[in-house]
């Protein structure tokens, strides 16, 4: 269980040192089964943090976000750090960012977060409906208890955790300069059965499926936007001199955009299922990353954001790699 | 336009006369003297110095580019264009014989009825020269309206200067003609220093005086608090802005600065329209 | 105009006479809703409660065509649609039939949009009144309200087995009529009457927006935009799921020898939505794009048009993935102390 008074304490003591610029973690959400992502300046504004099931947000994908403005002649660049409270699977995205050299260890503060799941928004909301307050959710052993509108409520874990969170092998940070609190049992086991159910499909079918599911894409990019991996300053997708894919929303052009974004995540998507959660029109988008990861695992014994030394698989080369034509 | 009912389809025109300004390479900018291809557009076309138009090519997209011919120039549009992306690179292509699209007139214009009786002078730096050259070549066909007309112009080096020839007419006529480039250069003889330098030196009168300028965003800003100090009010500036468009006619939404949109509201503005806007000096 | 009533099991037939209107209607993929046109009448269904695509995409396309052409070719051809054909518009919330006279006002602003003109022209819209709001749903405070009749041809309300029909224009009573709907009684009417009351008082949400467009331009570099773009995705939820926003790219395509000009939605969140091809960016961050869009809606556009460019149907608030809460962001403004904004 993380206390929160004690999480709030030492996000105070790091925000108010002078090498520390900012702090990005979870505060109370205006309404709802989710949290709000906080952006903390000042040490005062540390009592605004929570941690609890709402806590769906990676705060890892705002390191990246942060803009870099050119600075202005005869000032100096602000080098002061950036502190990121990270659950387990939020670590890896900090694990990743870092194999991939997106920014130096010693320019992020890793405040741990040991992690017991969190809630699927989609899920609480067909149980129990939407609401305009904000929701308060405990865990209770294999409950979730829920107060919503005032009415206090209850559903099982099972039926409500996240499905990242069903599976998860990384319930404690992988990374961190501390822990704000005891780490907890790994409860999951990952066998990529969804992958394999969705195999069973005829490639007709998946074909169907896609098409159905790509067609009602919005191109808002809030998929490729929260990620913590996509963090290019220009994006192949919306380079303009060449284009390589049109603006226009038609299937084949939504279809070319998701899978060039699950192509260029293969061996680097750490599962954190944001792309799923954000979707306004709810492409399973992580049913194509799964398919990647797996894909990965299997042909290159390889995981990524789960070791800080590790090499990035697709940037370098091994003469062993299963790849018979290129040798 | 091509339609009264439908203001996104654009006129064909063809290319009669097509030169660089300026070297070529990146950045260069280069003049296209245009003709519509159906003459009969001209029995319903007019245009004011400061209109503008969305040039481009079918199958590549259209920009935004002031027309750099007054309209007292007849049977012709002038473009000048710096070459920097996708469609100018694709306008640069283009020689005398081939067509282009024009979209126009949009925007607002020049005051030019308002300013008759007054001093003009023209403040301009590089390609900005390009919308100020329909307001000279307006003031000088109807010199009787107007005072007295002065021109400042500079641009990083002597090659880069654009409309070159021009300026020469300009001289032999009795207009005043200050021209500045950034550095020293063997044989120039005029003046060194930035375009905001060279106002301060020439130090125009403000008396019954309008200022015109246009240039980078940083040139509009120096002379402006240049103009100021030489005693220019708010309403005596005018200048033109500029931003990514794309429909020309105040409906994509991107052109906005604070409520104004520069395609449509501008994109002349006076400064003392522009000082209430915060984001307008961005 | 007149009062109509059907049986709500009769849905399907009623929808099914009109024979020469195209019949749009909300359609589910999932659990996701959007207006479609409607194939088998037997699935419209009033069991929703708003579509998580706005209608706004029935008068404003997310991709349409401008007009086409030949690779080498100078001639063009204009694919504006075609206005004989009619559309029902049909389920649609007053909030989102309130977005239409709002965003007419831009789309008509001295030139005509013809795109957009045509097919609000052609359409017949039979709106649905509300009897339980979308979560976050502030509609009252802009002007709206559950049972609004803004834009509407026609006002629907679902009383359980009943279907109390208020025809508000002339082309709403032809369509009533044409659908063989028999008059409603004052029972019907005074039910609707109450279903409007029980719905209003539902709404939780709400905001004075007095003053608010005045004093958006004097907070321009107030900090506390900071406060919500800090954690901005920059994505095109909000604006892209918003019914009164319509701001869209205009792009060429080109495929062997045909091309066509094509306009799709756009976002101001974008960075690439304001890029020069210089590499200057007038809005180069999200404190900036925010700020602007904010501004934009309430204080910018109804000082042009006067009236504020949000109907309050909530759906940024339930879609932002980041809790951006646009009553939040104008609650903080009211309290937020002008500073003198900074001009040049």
């Amino acid at each position: 269980m993380v206390d929160e008074k004690k999480l709030r304490e030492k996000a105070k003591e790091v925000l108010a040192r002078e090498d520390v610029r900012r702090l990005i973690g979870w505060k109370r959400g205006t309404y709802g089964y989710e949290s709000a992502p906080a952006v903390l300046k000042d040490a005062s504004e540390a009592d605004e943090l929570i941690f609890d099931p709402t806590c769906v947000q990676n705060p890892a994908s705002f390191i990246t976000l942060e803009e870099k403005l050119p600075v202005p002649r005869g000032q100096d660049p602000d080098t002061r750090k950036v502190a990121v409270l990270v659950k387990g699977c939020d670590s890896r995205a900090v694990v990743q960012q870092l194999v991939e050299k997106a920014y130096d260890r010693d320019s992020v503060i890793v405040l741990g977060v040991p992690c017991t799941g969190v809630v699927d928004r989609r899920k609480a909301a067909k149980m129990f409906g939407d609401t305009s307050e904000p929701v308060l959710i405990k865990e209770e052993g294999d409950k979730f208890v829920f107060t919503i509108d005032g009415e206090t409520r209850e559903g099982s874990k099972a039926e409500l955790l996240a499905d990242k969170c069903v599976r998860c092998r990384f319930p404690n940070p992988l990374i961190y300069d501390e822990l704000v609190a005891d780490e907890v049992a790994v409860w999951g086991a990952d066998e990529f059965a969804d992958v394999d159910e969705f195999a069973k499909m005829s490639p007709p079918e998946k074909w169907k499926f896609w098409e159905e599911q790509f067609s009602k894409c919005i191109r808002c990019y809030s998929c490729r936007n929260v990620c913590p991996m996509c963090y290019c300053l220009e994006c192949v997708v919306t380079k303009q001199k060449p284009q390589w894919t049109r603006r226009s929303t038609d299937v084949s052009e939504n279809t070319a955009y998701h899978i060039q974004r699950a192509w260029h995540l293969s061996g680097r998507c750490i599962e954190c299922g944001e792309c799923e959660r954000v979707c306004p029109v709810d492409i399973p988008i992580t049913t194509l990353n799964r398919k990647m990861t797996r894909d990965v695992k299997e042909m290159f014994s390889y995981e990524p954001g789960v070791d800080v030394e590790a090499e990035p698989l697709l940037s370098c080369y091994n003469p062993q790699d299963p790849e018979e034509y290129i040798m | 336009m091509m339609d009264e009912s439908n203001p996104y389809l654009p006129y064909i025109v063809n290319i009669e006369d097509a030169w660089y300004e300026t070297p070529v390479g990146d950045r260069a900018v280069k003049t296209f003297k245009v003709n519509f291809q159906d003459e009969k557009v001209w029995d319903t076309w007019s245009h004011k110095p400061g209109n503008c138009a969305m040039v481009g090519r079918l199958g590549i997209g259209e920009s935004m580019f002031c027309i750099s011919s007054s309209p007292t120039e007849e049977g012709y549009l002038r473009f000048s264009i710096m070459q920097a992306g996708k469609v100018t690179s694709a306008l640069h292509d283009l020689e005398a014989g081939d067509t282009m699209t024009v979209r126009g007139p949009l925007g607002n214009s020049f005051p030019m009825e308002e300013w008759e009786g007054k001093n003009i002078v023209s403040i301009g730096g590089g390609i900005g020269q390009a919308p100020l050259r329909p307001v000279i070549n307006y003031v000088r066909a109807n010199k009787d309206k107007y005072g007295t007309l002065s021109v400042l112009y500079g641009a990083r080096t002597s090659d880069l200067h654009c409309f070159k020839s021009e300026f020469q007419e300009y001289q032999e006529e009795g207009t005043e003609c200050h021209l500045a480039i950034d550095i020293e250069e063997e044989g120039w003889k005029n003046f060194v220093g930035f375009v905001p330098d060279l106002l301060l030196d020439v130090a125009p009168s403000a008396e019954n005086t309008i200022a015109v300028t246009c240039g980078p965003p940083i040139l509009i800003k120096f002379v402006t608090q240049g103009l100021e100090k030489l005693g220019f009010t708010a309403d005596q500036i005018y200048t033109t802005l500029e931003e990514r468009m794309k429909c020309g006619i105040g409906k994509c939404g991107r052109c906005n600065v604070g409520s104004l949109y520069v395609c449509k509201d501008g994109p002349v503005f006076s400064y003392a329209t522009l000082k209430e806007i915060p984001e307008a000096f961005a | 105009m007149g009062d109509f009533k059907f049986a709500k099991d009769k849905l399907a037939e009623v929808v099914g006479a009109l024979k020469d209107y195209e019949v749009f209607a909300p359609a589910a993929v999932g659990d996701v809703l959007r207006f479609k046109e409607v194939e088998d009448a037997s699935s419209v269904s009033f069991d929703f409660k708003n579509t998580n695509v706005p209608p706004k995409e029935l008068m404003f396309p997310e991709t349409e065509t401008l007009f086409k052409f030949r690779v080498g070719q100078t001639d063009i051809e204009p694919a504006v649609p075609d206005e004989s054909k009619k559309r029902l518009v049909f389920g649609i919330r007053p909030c989102d039939a309130m977005a239409y006279t709002i965003v007419e006002k831009l789309y008509s602003w001295d030139y005509p949009d013809p795109y957009f003109e045509k097919r609000r022209e052609s359409s017949v819209l039979f709106g649905l009144a509300c009897s339980e709001p979308v979560p976050n749903c502030f509609c009252t405070s802009l002007g709206g309200g559950p049972g609004s009749e803004q834009g509407l041809d026609a006002l629907m309300f679902d009383l359980g087995e009943t279907v109390y029909v208020k025809t508000i224009t002339d082309a709403g009573d032809a369509v009533a009529k044409a659908m063989g709907l028999e008059a409603a009684a004052d029972a019907e009417k005074k039910a609707a009457a109450a279903q409007e009351k029980e719905a209003l008082a539902k709404i939780k949400r709400t905001i004075d927006t007095t003053g608010i467009p005045e004093k958006l331009p004097s907070l321009y570099d107030h900090p506390f935009w900071e406060q919500f773009s800090d954690r901005c995705l920059s994505c095109g939820i909000c604006t892209f799921l918003c019914p009164t926003c319509h701001c869209f790219d205009i792009q060429d395509e080109v495929e062997a020898f045909n091309g066509r000009r094509a306009r799709m939605w756009d976002t101001c969140m974008f960075p690439e939505y304001t890029l020069h091809t210089s590499g200057h960016n007038p809005r180069p961050t999200r404190k900036e794009r925010t700020r602007n869009r904010i501004s934009h809606k309430y204080s910018y556009f109804p000082e042009k048009f006067d009236v504020i460019a949000c109907v309050g149907c909530g759906r940024c608030i339930n879609y932002c993935p980041v809790n951006i809460d646009i009553l939040d962001i104008l609650e903080k403004s009211k309290q937020a102390e002008a500073k003198e904004a900074k001009t040049a």
